[in-house]
């Protein structure tokens, strides 16, 4: 870290006309989203698909809690593998722990996003989770303890794990270097300075992993433990949460890793080896969660209450079946493709991208799944099925989330190396 | 030395916050008997026990950027 840089790495500061016109793109999708909660906050919550369960015959939660689940998950795998990185040392992920660190951050604000979007008053609704949540209730562990607790400790632990980064960056004299400085707030990289940094990331990522254990466990008790809501209460639901979450986050890291190969076009520096461990983990991880699937379908078939039936026929064989058996096929189709790279042990990256989007698109089907139909038909009292379909509005926000989440993602590439500067990076 | 005091001191003061917060302020713990389950005991307990989860976080800033005595010393003008 002695010498004196002269340009910063992986393309930091470097503003292509591909990356400007793709910035614009995501921005236009993120302000269509926007635009959709502006028509929302106006208008009310009518402009939505949501209704009340029961006597409106509707949902209460639709596509924004869907989406409040799956972006949880997704940042679950991201600080997962970064913290796993230290406690295991696995030194071969090392090339991806700010990315997952990055895209951790990146889905706890997308997923705030999405609770602001499913209430209806705003401004209420977050200053009386503040106010009234009861810290014992499973609510409180999902929607103010993972935005606020969680967020906080991503945040920190991205912001200490890149003080290196940031001071090497800090040489190089530009528009970036006082951002730069400030991030790295004095770090030198002296001996003592990187064993204190050792032994506080340790001890944050001990702190961090019960805590994210903790919230995303409290994400499904949110549904498995309503007794009176059939298709929800389950002892499965906290941990098949956790294996969904897993398997949606590392498919997303692939994805990330990928284009981040593609961009950088150092293949050195994100080798096939970093592939071949997120590789056999989704593998892994897909492998359980379908294992999950298919005692929890099979309970609810053979000996499950009437209405648990119900729930579960609706979503085999009703209005609910394409959706449940489009999230299968992309599950399946994944689950084959990473087969097929481990038999042939080769890094297939276009396979493991391919697996990545089927896994986030098959998780955003089954968190709709989670959350919808037990309302429209797992009603124990005496009223009629419901009905739920998401209005353009639930669907601008969605996908406004999504290009705001890549927005974000690219403009921290633009500001911060997305990957730990080796020595003479910088030179 | 000092560091590391601090650090645990403000970590320990976390896990307090959020102990206490559990325990004496937020809603009730138990089957609800009346009206006084509904809400905190305290006003915004909630956001206190939150502050208590970001403290121990924030020991880990502190322990790393707490400057080191002969570097502020280092910095101090001379007489």
């Amino acid at each position: 870290m002695a010498q004196r840089a002269s340009r910063l790495p992986y393309g930091v500061g470097h503003v292509s006309t591909a990356w400007i016109v793709s910035a614009v793109l995501l921005g236009v999708v993120a302000l269509a989203g926007w635009y959709g909660w502006s028509r929302e906050i106006s208008e009310g919550m009518i402009v939505t698909g949501l209704r009340n369960i029961g006597p409106m015959g509707g949902a209460t939660w639709g596509f924004d809690i869907a989406f409040v689940v799956y972006f949880v998950g997704v940042s679950f795998a991201g600080i997962t593998v970064a913290a796993l990185i230290r406690l295991a040392k696995l030194t071969a992920l090392k090339p991806i722990a700010r990315m997952a660190e990055a895209l951790t951050v990146v889905a706890l604000i997308l997923a705030a996003f999405a609770i602001m979007y499913d209430l209806g008053q705003v401004w209420r609704g977050i200053v009386n989770l503040f106010r009234y949540a009861r810290p014992q209730s499973p609510f409180f562990g999902t929607f103010t303890l993972v935005i606020s607790g969680y967020l906080t400790a991503s945040l920190i632990y991205l912001y200490l794990d890149g003080r290196r980064d940031a001071a090497i960056c800090a040489r190089v004299p530009g528009r970036l270097q006082r951002f730069h400085r400030l991030w790295a707030a004095g770090y030198r990289d002296t001996p003592a300075e990187r064993a204190r940094h050792e032994r506080a990331s340790f001890w944050l990522a001990i702190a961090i992993v019960p805590l994210l254990i903790t919230a995303h466990s409290t994400l499904g008790f949110v549904f498995g433990l309503q007794i009176g809501r059939p298709g929800w209460y389950s002892a499965l639901q906290a941990p098949a949460f956790v294996l969904l979450a897993g398997v949606s986050g590392v498919g997303m890291l692939i994805v990330i890793a990928a284009i981040v190969r593609r961009t950088i076009g150092d293949h050195e520096q994100l080798p096939d080896e970093v592939f071949r461990w997120l590789a056999n983990a989704l593998l892994l991880l897909l492998l359980a969660y379908l294992y999950f699937m298919v005692v929890e379908i099979l309970t609810n078939v053979y000996t499950g209450a009437e209405r648990e039936r119900d729930v579960t026929r609706e979503l085999l064989f009703g209005d609910f079946a394409p959706i449940y058996w489009a999230s299968v096929a992309c599950f399946v189709v994944s689950l084959g493709l990473l087969v097929a790279r481990f038999l042939r042990t080769g890094p297939s990256i276009g396979l493991l991208v391919t697996a990545g989007v089927l896994v986030n698109l098959a998780a955003i089907g089954k968190r709709f799944l989670i959350v919808v139909p037990s309302q429209t038909h797992g009603t124990l009292l005496p009223y009629g099925t419901g009905s739920y379909a998401p209005t353009w509005v639930e669907y601008i926000e969605a996908i406004g989330l999504l290009g705001l989440g890549a927005l974000l993602l690219i403009a921290f590439a633009k500001l911060f190396p997305i990957m730990p500067v080796r020595d003479g990076d910088a030179a | 030395m000092t560091r590391t005091v601090l650090a645990i001191a403000i970590a320990v003061a976390g896990f307090a916050l959020q102990a206490i917060t559990y325990l004496f302020l937020a809603t009730p713990i138990g089957k609800p008997t009346d009206e006084s389950f509904s809400n905190p005991r305290v006003p915004f307990a909630p956001l206190l026990f939150i502050l208590g989860v970001v403290l121990v976080f924030v020991a880990a800033v502190v322990y790393e950027l707490l400057p080191d005595r002969g570097r502020v010393q280092e910095h101090e003008p001379e007489g």
